[in-house]
């Protein structure tokens, strides 16, 4: 048991170690050997840089501000997201109605990617905060409706009718059947969305800001900063890294009839 | 002694567009009967027991319950399927208590029923396992003990034991048969296992094929606990087997 778990860690901790490194090598030997150094600083000056940018401030805050006010505008965002798609999709998958009237609507906005709302977005909400919330709605929006939509469709057939025989009304099946059930479906959806909630960030802070990883990458453009750039990159990566992983504990605590391997 | 009807089926049909499956069937349950339905594969057995209980309306005929047409908000039928029915993210103790959450019934009424219901199946030790960690006769017990957990005035069962191996399916079959003696609840059980119908059954109601129509009823009087090998035994399912022959 002792030797499972300490081969556990050794796998969470060692692979994704082994591959960051040779990642960084190759960078570091591509740019050490070619014409690469001219656009592109070597991999322990990033990373050095990275570290530094939690003491040293980037404009006006250090990274951890910098992640803060990111996340100030993720989390709101990918909150109303979230209980908007659930509901959404869970409407249109358990109520055929719904689905005919609302899903044609759906699926003309979800191929729209955010970044393509951004002029409209500051024309209805402003340069403010508004605006951002308002792309980082729509990226968590749309693939947590999705879906919430496939798993209140692929309930199984048998579990209704068990429900129902047991004396279940239709608001009883939808409640102690269809909800649960979509409950695995749904943190997929949540799991996707908070990754693209959280790379739309950069798209939203382009809108007029002065803090923020997002902005961390903008303003390197001015300066023609590519390790400011790739600092900011690198506080997006490490962020979102960490925002999926937490995603998954609570999954597994919440979920845990469905993490069971027999 | 002469029980009363439980359930009445008149001139029961079901056609699927212009394939006929069931056809005019006629036949009545007396209460607390253990009654077990076989047939040829295929015959209807399923759109048979899905008719009782309305799931599919049927074409023509009519279903009653204690003289009353079926209706499943005012009758207590608990269904057992053939597919896996259990919930997956209740527990063990929280499935058993399903249907009896369904119908309202709370605190320590609810609580009695579950425990004697997991103590009857055997499940008490694992009433926080959730349905992924436990094996799968341990699954068609929390399906049995959830379905009588709501102590129904019918229960339809449907080949619950098809999947198991045959070890497995002697314990359930023992386990359903203390249950139905425990609880007088009437059963009607479909099977296509002819050996596990006498084995258990009252009375055997035995199909045709399809349109299906009712053979004959067999009355199936043997002494329990009935063995498998005794020669009456071996007589009757040889008998039912011949009934079942349709070449």
């Amino acid at each position: 048991m002792i030797k499972n778990k300490t081969g556990r860690i050794f796998e969470i901790i060692f692979y994704p170690l082994v591959s960051i490194l040779i990642f960084l090598i190759i960078w570091d030997v591509g740019v050490k050997n070619s014409e690469l150094s001219v656009v592109m600083p070597g991999p322990w000056e990033v990373v050095s840089k990275f570290i530094q940018s939690f003491a040293v401030p980037i404009g006006k805050y250090t990274m951890v501000y910098h992640i803060l006010y990111s996340l100030m505008r993720v989390v709101p965002a990918y909150i109303v997201g979230s209980l908007a798609g659930i509901i959404l999709g869970i409407l249109m998958g358990w109520y055929p109605v719904i689905n005919r009237i609302l899903r044609p609507l759906y699926e003309l906005i979800r191929p729209i990617p955010p970044i393509a709302w951004i002029p409209i977005s500051i024309v209805w909400f402003g340069i403010g905060e508004g605006s951002k919330w308002f792309l980082i709605f729509l990226a968590a929006f749309v693939p947590i409706t999705l879906n919430a939509y496939a798993g209140a469709t692929t309930v199984d057939e048998t579990l209704i009718k068990c429900s129902k025989m047991l004396g279940a009304s239709d608001g009883q099946v939808f409640k102690t059947v269809v909800l649960p059930y979509s409950v695995p479906h749904i943190f997929t959806g949540l799991q996707v969305g908070l990754s693209t909630s959280w790379a739309t960030v950069v798209a939203a802070e382009m809108i007029r800001s002065t803090e923020g990883v997002g902005w961390i990458i903008i303003s390197s453009m001015d300066t023609n900063n590519v390790v400011q750039s790739l600092v900011g990159i690198m506080g997006i990566g490490v962020v979102g890294f960490i925002l999926a992983i937490v995603m998954r504990k609570i999954e597994e605590v919440l979920c845990r009839w469905n993490r069971i391997e027999t | 002694m002469k029980r009363r009807i439980k359930v009445k089926v008149n001139n029961l049909s079901k056609s699927f567009g212009t394939l006929k499956v069931l056809d005019h069937i006629s036949f009545d349950v007396e209460e607390g009967e253990f009654l077990c339905v076989v047939g040829p594969t295929g015959c209807g057995k399923t759109t048979f027991l899905n008719s009782l209980t309305k799931l599919y309306e049927p074409t023509s005929g009519e279903i009653l319950i204690n003289n009353e047409p079926v209706d499943l908000k005012k009758h207590n039928v608990s269904y057992i399927f053939q597919e896996k029915s259990t919930m997956e993210w209740l527990n063990v103790e929280q499935n058993v208590g399903f249907g009896l959450d369904l119908r309202g019934i709370k605190g320590e009424e609810k609580k009695k029923a579950v425990d004697e219901m997991l103590h009857l199946v055997g499940l008490e030790e694992y009433r926080r396992y959730y349905p992924n960690e436990i094996s799968s006769s341990m699954l068609q017990r929390v399906v049995i003990a959830r379905a009588f957990a709501t102590t129904p005035e019918l229960l339809l069962m449907d080949e619950p034991y098809g999947q198991l191996d045959i070890e497995l399916r002697f314990k359930l079959e023992d386990e359903l048969i203390k249950l139905w003696k425990r609880t007088g609840t009437t059963i009607i059980f479909i099977t296509h296992n002819i050996e596990e119908a006498v084995y258990m059954s009252e009375n055997i109601l035995v199909l045709t094929n399809k349109p299906t129509k009712i053979k004959e009823r067999v009355v199936n009087n043997l002494p329990r606990p009935r063995n498998v090998v005794d020669r009456d035994f071996i007589k009757m399912r040889n008998r039912v087997t011949d009934l079942i022959k349709w070449w």
